[in-house]
């Protein structure tokens, strides 16, 4: 019993995370050797070199940091994104754990996900990491309300807060269709809990990386693959809550959900190679005038096809 | 009661960890660490609720907590005069009251915990917990609470923007007079400077 | 041998390499740029070969030991075109940029498989301020807060807000002189309330830069029109790639580093600004402020003064381009967007220009009075405007006031036959890291 409730799920976790955050890494390799970037070397080797050449490195001091959050946030991160791949649903018995209340779970990782970045920020006692840290929080503090809706928007028709209902409430059609907002408003919180790409700002080159300018060594592998993960955690939850999970004609469950949890995967790769970083008052701004009413539209969407 | 021992082992740990950081929240000395160890004690609190079978409050717990503790942590920082939450302050004030207050609450708490008689009424097996709390919180008012909860969430966006010094036709002070102190009188905080002026500072105002 | 295989495995990363900009090292940076087997990093905690690109300045010394200090074990150091620190060990200088890709490489691989030491720390490991406060709390005194605790005042100064009313702490701090934000060698001294720069101090001025042998040859005899034009289309595009790198669009900024690289009179630049266009750079980057007023715009000149609306140009009384038809291209508006606008147009009309002036064999006319890519020089070469840094940047976001100054050409142009050396130069200064304020 103790195998199968709690070594087999912890067993299984580790492998997504470890894999994901591998993939993630080789994927964006590619996409940005596609758009030009010098190559140099096997790609598939690159990020086991950097990994390497970071355990090699020494973890660095600061003036005073504070230890403890300083060390634990890149750790809290992954244990965050693991806690995300924990809920996503590889078949309709192949889920870490099916909590009834999976959504809610996936909505508190994202509100812990703030504090983490802020910390991991604030807690290195220098000036970019900092800024880096409270930028975040202006930004997490957005997103966190748009997602919250969107998740409601998909927990109505399955009348249930539960993955595995959620994906199973799109037999007919998927989420992505029946409420068509839900989609893009996802991938925006997406790239917001990642820091990724255009919603950079935590660790963005104005601030010379921001708040992981100043980690090194193993600290710094943590926060990478920890983003990394998070960045797969989602597009796991993103393919659960809008392309139907593991749904799909001949092939077994858990391949249609790595094929839709690659294709979310690459949208928001190129997203992050394409576009520029949004100026961070341009991003609050467009989050709390656009994109929250937006979300609104999408709920009360949700509702009345629940309704009808 | 059929639990095993590793339940009571998660409660025991979960609840020690709840009352350590509940108590580093007032011997830390930072605003910043204050707000997170009292979020790790929410986080045990609610990881206790869902040992409880309370599967829902304990995981809105977490979310609710982190936004919350986020939310308070940024405006103690924006409002105390410490530079970013970096430097360290004393974190507790009127501590006679508040040790006062802290032991009468324990006491009766705990009187409570063991004086009190429990109801004993088991629940059936194919209990929703999420679906019962729900229907028993809100019952048929759900759609006017969402509706409100909305509503609120917009009114709040609206007095932020209202409330702004940049409006959509320029800054919001720009040609903006103070009113009189009397009806139809001239504006009163602008005739007090020019008068301060006059008085090339001889008098200065005692209370600022 | 668990750890062999792991540092031989870290061997072959591309090397990670901060670099420090001395006088003209900018050119070892673009060139790094484009090497596939070198990641140039932003923060010296994220390298493991600190490269000193150039010479550094005597009042620069002080931040580049801090800089050196900074980066994480294993370390080590390579110097481009500059002496290395007599008590460093194991260092190499090279001179010759097509050997420094290899060089940095070899750097990197030898210290991953222990054939090299790690560099030794120069400075003390001391906090430069009693990292200790008075009172129960180490709160700096009575009550909750008074004094200087830990080195870091109280914010008790609290200025008005200049943007949306909310009044925050202040933070004043310094940054540069080898900030990767910064034009080389600049180093300001910043008050911060919130993510909003309060005001700005320009402590140190940018190096004066050097600009192409043809606009010194332009000085003494007239030269042809086309080298000329393609000399400055290729300023603007390194320019260019500086600011996409610090937009976030690495791929774009290679783009344009390649084309300068390899620009000719075939070249152009459609492509370049259609992904630009496309990618929404000017639409959500940071490119909001940074608004020159007329008298700012004329002080400044060049590009920068023409996205203002003036139409101010010494090519135009050139008999050379009059033959070509010139005519300035002008924006107004004369903000970030604006000047890159112009810069976009400025390259396309050089380019232009470039072929009508190969195809006919045009020359420059006047001697005396060029148009360079950073402004006019009739009597004097154009002059360092980093103190117009301190009037245009308060009021706006950390983000906007690092694209302003990506979008200014402010560094002066070096004189080649005189002394490089300005007089803003010898102006004392005290602090100022790499990126770390301490």
């Amino acid at each position: 019993m103790l195998l199968s409730e709690l070594f087999l799920p912890v067993l299984m976790v580790m492998f997504m995370l470890t894999v994901g955050a591998y993939v993630v890494a080789v994927l964006d390799r590619l996409i940005a050797g596609a758009f030009g970037a010098p190559q140099a070397g096997r790609v598939w080797l690159a990020p086991m070199a950097r990994g390497a050449w970071l355990m090699t490195q020494h973890a660095n001091a600061t003036e005073a940091p504070d230890w403890q959050a300083w060390r634990l946030a890149p750790a809290l991160y992954l244990a965050l994104a693991a806690i995300g791949l924990a809920v996503v649903p590889w078949s309709e018995s192949l889920v870490a754990t099916d909590l009834v209340t999976s959504v809610v779970l996936w909505g508190s990782v994202e509100a812990l996900a703030t504090v983490v970045i802020f910390l991991h920020g604030w807690s290195a006692n220098a000036l970019l990491a900092l800024i880096g840290g409270y930028r975040y929080v202006a930004l997490g503090l957005s997103y966190i309300l748009i997602s919250m809706f969107v998740l409601i928007g998909v927990a109505l028709p399955a009348e249930s807060l539960q993955f595995t209902q959620v994906v199973a409430s799109q037999e007919a059609l998927w989420n992505v269709i029946r409420q068509p907002l839900g989609l893009p408003l996802f991938l925006i919180v997406g790239l917001g809990m990642t820091f990724w790409g255009p919603l950079n700002l935590a660790d963005s080159k104005d601030l010379a990386g921001g708040t992981a300018s100043e980690i090194s060594g193993p600290p710094r592998l943590v926060w990478d693959v920890a983003r990394a993960a998070m960045l797969v955690a989602f597009s796991g939850v993103a393919a659960s809550a809008f392309l139907g999970g593991w749904m799909g004609p001949w092939l077994p469950g858990p391949l249609w959900m790595a094929i839709k949890m690659l294709a979310v995967l690459l949208v928001l790769l190129l997203l992050g190679r394409v576009l520029p970083r949004i100026a961070p008052e341009r991003c609050v701004t467009l989050m709390w005038v656009v994109l929250l009413p937006l979300s609104f539209i999408d709920l009360v969407w949700a509702g009345i096809g629940a309704l009808l | 009661m059929n639990h095993g021992i590793g339940i009571d082992i998660t409660f025991l740990s979960l609840a020690t960890l709840a009352v350590v950081t509940g108590w580093r929240v007032f011997r830390t000395d930072s605003m910043v660490r204050a707000s997170f160890f009292l979020l790790v004690s929410f986080i045990a609190v609610g990881v206790i609720m869902i040992l409880l079978a309370a599967e829902y409050l304990g995981v809105a717990m977490f979310f609710m907590m982190a936004v919350e503790m986020t939310v308070m942590a940024l405006f103690m920082v924006m409002f105390m005069m410490n530079p970013a939450g970096l430097n360290p302050m004393n974190m507790v004030h009127q501590e006679r009251i508040a040790i006062g207050a802290g032991i009468v609450g324990f006491l009766v708490l705990g009187a409570m915990a063991l004086l009190a008689a429990f109801p004993d009424q088991p629940v059936s097996a194919d209990l929703e917990p999420v679906r019962s709390l729900g229907n028993e919180m809100l019952g048929d008012s759900m759609l006017i609470f969402e509706s409100a909860g909305i509503v609120l969430l917009t009114t709040m966006i609206g007095v932020v923007v209202l409330s702004s010094h940049r409006g959509r036709y320029g800054a919001a002070a720009v040609g903006s007079l103070p009113p009189g102190l009397e009806p139809g009188g001239d504006p009163a905080g602008k005739l007090e400077e020019d008068e301060e002026e006059e008085s090339g500072g001889h008098q200065h105002h005692h209370h600022h | 041998m668990a750890v062999n295989w792991l540092r031989k495995l870290a061997s072959h990363k591309r090397a990670p390499v901060f670099p420090v900009l001395g006088k003209q090292g900018d050119k070892a940076l673009r060139y790094l740029a484009l090497s596939p087997e070198i990641e140039l990093v932003d923060s010296p905690r994220h390298a493991s070969v600190l490269l000193i690109a150039g010479e550094v300045p005597a009042d620069r010394l002080e931040p580049l030991r801090r800089v050196h200090d900074q980066l994480p074990d294993p370390f080590t150091t390579l110097w481009f075109r500059n002496e290395p620190w007599p008590h460093l060990e194991n260092v190499d200088r090279i001179d010759d940029l097509t050997d420094l890709p290899a060089a940095l490489t070899k750097a990197h691989r030898e210290l991953m498989t222990g054939q090299r030491d790690s560099g030794c720390r120069i400075l003390s490991d001391r906090p430069p301020n009693p990292w200790k406060g008075e009172g129960d709390f180490g709160q700096g005194g009575e009550g909750m807060m008074g004094g200087v605790p830990y080195g870091r005042p109280m914010a008790m100064n609290m200025q008005e807000d200049i943007s949306d009313g909310l009044t925050l702490d202040s933070l004043t701090f310094r940054l540069g002189p080898f900030f990767m934000a910064f034009p080389p060698g600049m180093a300001a001294e910043v008050t911060l309330q919130g993510d909003l720069v309060q005001s700005w101090e320009t402590q140190l001025e940018p190096y004066p830069q050097r600009l192409d042998a043809v606009f010194f040859n332009a000085r003494k005899h007239p030269v042809p029109i086309a080298e000329i034009e393609l000399a400055r289309a290729r300023h603007h595009l390194q320019r260019l790639y500086h600011a996409l790198h610090l937009a976030g669009l690495e791929a774009l900024s290679l783009s344009s580093l390649r084309l300068a690289h390899g620009l000719s009179t075939s070249s152009t630049l459609d492509g370049l600004r259609r992904r630009l266009v496309r990618s929404g750079f000017f639409h959500l980057a940071a490119v909001g402020g940074g608004v020159l007023n007329t008298e700012q715009a004329r002080q400044f000149g060049g590009p920068a003064a023409r996205a203002a609306g003036l139409a101010d140009d010494l090519r135009s009384h050139d008999a050379g381009y009059r033959r070509l038809g010139f005519s300035p291209v002008c924006q107004d508006g004369g903000g970030v967007s604006a000047r890159w606008k112009q810069i976009l147009d400025e390259v396309e009309q050089s380019l232009m220009l470039a072929r009508q002036a190969e195809r006919d064999e045009v020359y420059t006319n006047d001697v005396d009075c060029i148009e360079t890519p950073r402004g006019p020089w009739d009597e004097q070469p154009p002059e360092d405007a980093s103190a117009i840094l301190d009037e245009i940047l308060p009021g706006l976001e950390w983000g906007d006031a690092l694209a302003t100054i990506a979008s200014l050409d402010i560094a002066a142009v070096a004189d080649r036959g005189g002394g490089t050396q300005s007089p803003g130069e010898s102006r004392a200064v005290q602090g100022g890291s790499g990126n770390v304020v301490k």
